[in-house]
């Protein structure tokens, strides 16, 4: 549409929740702005979208010197991967305005600040510029979960924001590291993340600094053993946040560990590609297995959230084009489902005042619009075929076995823990008798279904003709294995168990 | 000769000042807010006058004025516009303060702009003696101001303990300037510095006493680690504008001469830095700790104001005589002078009348009463706790960049460990402000808008400094 289309897809939402926090607006002026705000930045990313040409490198490039001494620069960029995470934003966040009407302003303001934060980390194309906004997007959520948030919301606040940061500074630490080993291998300051590819690291403190990304992704992911924040800061913020940390915050962390660590730490990524690979469906069936325990349905999310989030990860680790590409799309699907599911735990909970899940029951017959997309969304989240869970999922497993047959098989079997506690939970919520808490629970509301009916429809779409997507994606994914080969060979080398089924034809 | 003059003229113009506004005190005609407003247009005039000299940068890198004794450098003048911003905004935020504490006299504001006269010296010293001058103009001026308001038991004690401290600390000074000058039979830095050279640091026993002495004495005016001590106690006492004034543009000052004295006796800083590597880590783990369990919140500023003096002691370790990264450290100074004056500028008309609001819990529910000020509180704690884009993070950034660059790759692994302890205690402000409801009333009627406007341009300065490219 014009130049500066990615500036504008940051700061307008940034700049919009800054002026809403200054000026003293009511709340209907803050939703109301704020819905404009998100749909406009939607009408420029559709265009974004419509006009990205998926040549695999990045596209809408914006650059301008900015610390020349230390060749940091204001770099913005997208490539296949880093459309989708932005789209997913674009189009998700929208509908908080038109479903949650009645809350305060800084409610509002905060998620359009994160907002504009997270497609600035994944535009990005510059380290310091990444840090920055992955920095800033925190924030946000700070006060929206120490304001909003649940009874039991300080400590999770406290919880997530010292985890947060404590990751986020060992990666600044590593980042740092990687610039000034690029000047010591150039002989010239970058930040650039596409040149960092090029560095040759080894050694002990190489190490170091891709365990500082690595657990700073982690964190943000939740890899297991660095979950234990997600339960409590999922369960005690407010929807829009619970809803913005799973659906687009979490995969921003598997974004950066596509971005920076398998390109630029190879070496160390083949070392230990086969722990992280196994950390991830570790977290998969652990997380599942506690969410069949939960008693309250915004924890059990959570618990299913993170779940999922381990074969996401699992889907970088086994270093081949189809599980990353499936990651890609898994992304996507994830956001669109179990994101989304956490709103419609957000309308349950405030039409019945609990989030237990004893106390609810009858829905479905009182609410059957209501219960048919819960369905939908549901399914999709446990990977039916014909919804969009299935194709990402068949391809992070198809790549998983590829890679190594055991993590395949293990990562294979713990999605059926997912249709358990889903099904279990979806029984006793929607289906036996109504009672008090539910004798009157309205059916949703025409503005709120014609809302969710895009995303419902688009997880139909994505599930029965993945094509169009797919062919934005898989430029990108083709590009990373092609620049990495040494990475891919090594990876396979060291863990796979029939190296021979792994090696590309090409 | 006119160009030496012209480098020197924020000098002379704030030595002028602080004579005139001293002699006028004396005319009954002569209200405070009019000397307010006098020496806030000295620091005005004299920060312009430096920042031309800056822009034109006319002055070709270490041009020698009076024969060799003051320097003018680029990182002496950067210097020098923090210490006179810091003057301002002091002056500024003091005006406020006293509209509810009543126990100002017109010196206090000769005292203050006599006070910046020190500093700037010390910033241009390249020769002992003159630092020794300098070192004792601004530490005069500060004693005095500490202790200014004589009836309060706490302020008192404050200045006593601050000026026998200081007192040693000066006597360290002269005992060291003594030893050197003996051993090499000149007191210009630059002397020295050849004389190391070509006789070698270990060549006889006054150079490495001397230099100890000196460096005692440095550490102490900088608040570092093991020499940190007094400085929790002597903040609380100090009126909140003063303590903002000393923990920025004293700290500014001293580090000035500091980075003068070490880089240009190369040998010297070889000879000193694996001390200061120690120092360094211990200075930023102590202050944390002590920072941790405080309950007032100029307490704990003292305290992450020990951890601060911590992280610019990884960039004088870091600085090398090949690459002097002065820019680094000036970088830092200006971004957590920006955030500290600000608190400090808050704190004056936040505080009411004889400081009453200064627990953790007096500033409970403050979001709810004034929302702009707990705003403006929180920008400047996530400086000082380096989140970006403030001017903090930039000067985390470099400080980190350096050593690392300088292949002090544990000091940065240990200054990142030590901002993460860091924030629980700035957060920790902020949560209360925040996430809480207020359990005790303050009278919230602001006497005079001076302060809040300081704390308002400071915030722009916070994220203005992060956005200003930096040469190395």
């Amino acid at each position: 549409m014009f130049e500066h289309v990615l500036s504008v897809i940051i700061f307008l939402p940034i700049l919009a929740g800054i002026l809403l926090l200054v000026i003293p607006a009511s709340r209907t002026i803050a939703r109301v702005s704020g819905l404009i705000i998100s749909l406009a930045t939607l009408v420029l990313s559709i265009d974004l979208y419509t006009n990205f040409s998926a040549t695999g490198h990045l596209e809408f490039v914006e650059f301008i010197p900015w610390i020349q001494s230390l060749g940091i620069s204001y770099h913005l960029g997208i490539d296949g991967i880093s459309l989708f995470i932005l789209m997913a934003g674009s189009v998700l966040l929208p509908m908080v305005y038109l479903v949650f009407t009645t809350k305060e302003k800084g409610y509002y303001a905060n998620l359009l600040i994160v907002q504009g934060a997270m497609a600035g980390a994944v535009c990005a194309a510059d380290m310091i510029l990444f840090y920055i906004f992955w920095e800033v997007m925190l924030l946000p959520v700070f006060f929206m979960l120490g304001l909003y948030g649940g009874p039991k919301r300080l400590p999770a606040t406290l919880k997530i924001t010292l985890y947060t940061i404590a990751g986020s500074l060992l990666m600044l630490a590593a980042i740092v590291y990687l610039g000034v080993s690029y000047h010591a291998q150039f002989n010239e300051w970058s930040f650039a993340i596409d040149k960092m590819a090029q560095l040759n690291l080894t050694g002990r403190i190489a190490a170091l600094a891709f365990f500082g990304f690595m657990i700073a992704f982690a964190i943000k992911i939740p890899l297991f053993p660095f979950h234990t924040w997600l339960p409590d800061a999922y369960t005690e913020a407010p929807t829009a946040t619970t809803f913005v940390l799973s659906a687009i915050m979490a995969k921003i962390g598997v974004y950066g560990v596509i971005r920076f660590v398998v390109p630029v730490f190879d070496e160390q990524f083949a070392r230990f590609a086969i722990l992280l690979a196994y950390s991830g469906v570790i977290g998969m069936m652990y997380c599942g297995i506690a969410a069949i325990a939960q008693k309250d349905f915004k924890r059990m999310l959570a618990f299913s959230s993170a779940s999922h989030m381990g074969i996401i990860a699992l889907g970088v680790f086994c270093m081949n084009v189809q599980a990353l590409t499936g990651t890609i799309y898994q992304i996507v699907a994830h956001a669109t489902s179990t994101g989304v599911l956490f709103l419609f735990a957000g309308i349950l909970e405030d039409r019945t005042n609990t989030r237990t899940i004893e106390d609810l029951g009858g829905i479905a017959s009182k609410a059957p619009v209501f219960a048919m997309f819960f369905a939908i969304t549901m399914l999709a989240s446990v990977g039916l075929p014909g919804t969009s869970g299935f194709i990402g999922e068949f391809m992070i497993i198809l790549g998983a076995i590829k890679f190594n047959t055991t993590i395949g098989v293990l990562a294979g079997t713990s999605l059926i823990i997912g249709v358990c506690y889903m099904l279990w939970m979806f029984q006793r919520v929607f289906f036996e008798k109504s009672n008090a808490a539910t004798e009157n629970f309205k059916d949703l509301s025409l503005i709120e279904g014609l809302t969710f009916l895009p995303v419902i429809i688009l997880i139909i779409v994505m599930g029965i003709y993945p094509q169009p997507f797919l062919s934005k994606i898989t430029p990108t994914t083709a590009l990373q294995f092609a620049q990495n080969s040494p990475v891919v060979a090594k990876t396979v080398t060291t863990n796979a168990l029939l190296p021979e089924l792994t090696i590309e034809q090409k | 000769m006119t160009n030496d003059l012209m480098l020197l003229m924020p000098l002379i113009i704030v030595g002028a000042g602080a004579i005139l506004l001293m002699l006028t005190a004396a005319y009954k005609q002569l209200t405070i807010d009019i000397t307010a407003y006098g020496s806030a247009i000295i620091f005005a005039i004299a920060f312009l006058v430096q920042l031309s000299s800056c822009i034109s940068g006319n002055a070709v890198l270490f041009s020698e004025a009076f024969n060799g004794i003051l320097v003018v450098s680029n990182f002496s003048k950067a210097a020098g516009l923090i210490i006179l911003a810091c003057g301002f905004f002091t002056t500024l935020s003091s005006q406020t303060y006293f509209k509810q504490n009543n126990f100002c006299t017109p010196e206090y504001y000769s005292l203050t702009v006599f006070a910046a006269l020190g500093m700037l010296l010390l910033t241009m010293a390249q020769e002992l003696i003159s630092v020794f001058i300098a070192l004792e103009i601004m530490s005069l001026a500060i004693y005095i101001l500490v202790g200014y308001d004589r009836k309060n038991v706490i302020s008192t004690e404050a200045v006593l303990k601050y000026l026998m401290l200081g007192a040693f600390a000066g006597a360290f000074f002269t005992m060291g300037s003594a030893f050197i000058y003996g051993a090499t039979a000149s007191t210009k830095f630059v002397n020295i510095s050849q004389f190391i050279a070509s006789h070698g640091f270990v060549h006889s026993p006054a150079i490495i006493g001397g230099s100890f002495f000196i460096l005692v004495a440095f550490l102490f005016k900088a608040a570092a680690f093991p020499f940190h001590a007094w400085v929790v106690d002597v903040y609380e006492g100090a009126s909140a504008p003063i303590t903002g004034y000393m923990a920025t543009a004293l700290k500014t000052a001293i580090f000035a001469v500091f980075a003068n004295f070490l880089v240009l006796d190369d040998s010297l800083q070889a000879g000193w830095i694996k001390y200061l590597f120690y120092i360094s880590i211990f200075t930023m783990f102590v202050g944390n700790l002590i920072a941790i369990g405080q309950q007032s919140l100029k307490r704990m500023l003292a305290a992450s104001g020990i951890v601060h003096t911590g992280y610019l002691l990884i960039a004088l370790v870091a600085v090398s005589s090949k690459a002097f990264t002065g820019s680094v450290i000036a970088f830092y100074l200006a971004a957590y002078a920006a955030g500290t004056l600000g608190i400090f500028a808050a704190l004056s008309y936040l505080g009411g009348a004889g400081e009453k609001r200064k627990t953790f819990e007096d500033f409970k529910g403050l979001a709810k009463v004034r929302p702009y000020s707990a705003a403006a509180i929180s920008i400047f704690l996530l400086s000082m706790a380096g989140i970006p884009p403030t001017a903090g993070f930039m000067g985390k950034f470099y400080i980190i960049t350096s050593a690392i660059d300088a292949g002090h790759i544990a000091l940065a692994v240990l200054g990142i460990v030590s901002s993460i302890i860091s924030m629980w205690y700035y957060l920790r402000l902020i949560i209360n402000m925040y996430f809480y409801e207020a359990e005790e009333q303050f009278n919230d009627a602001v006497p005079s808008q001076l302060a809040p406007i300081c704390t308002f341009i400071l915030v722009i300065c916070v994220f203005a400094i992060s956005l200003y490219p930096i040469a190395i």
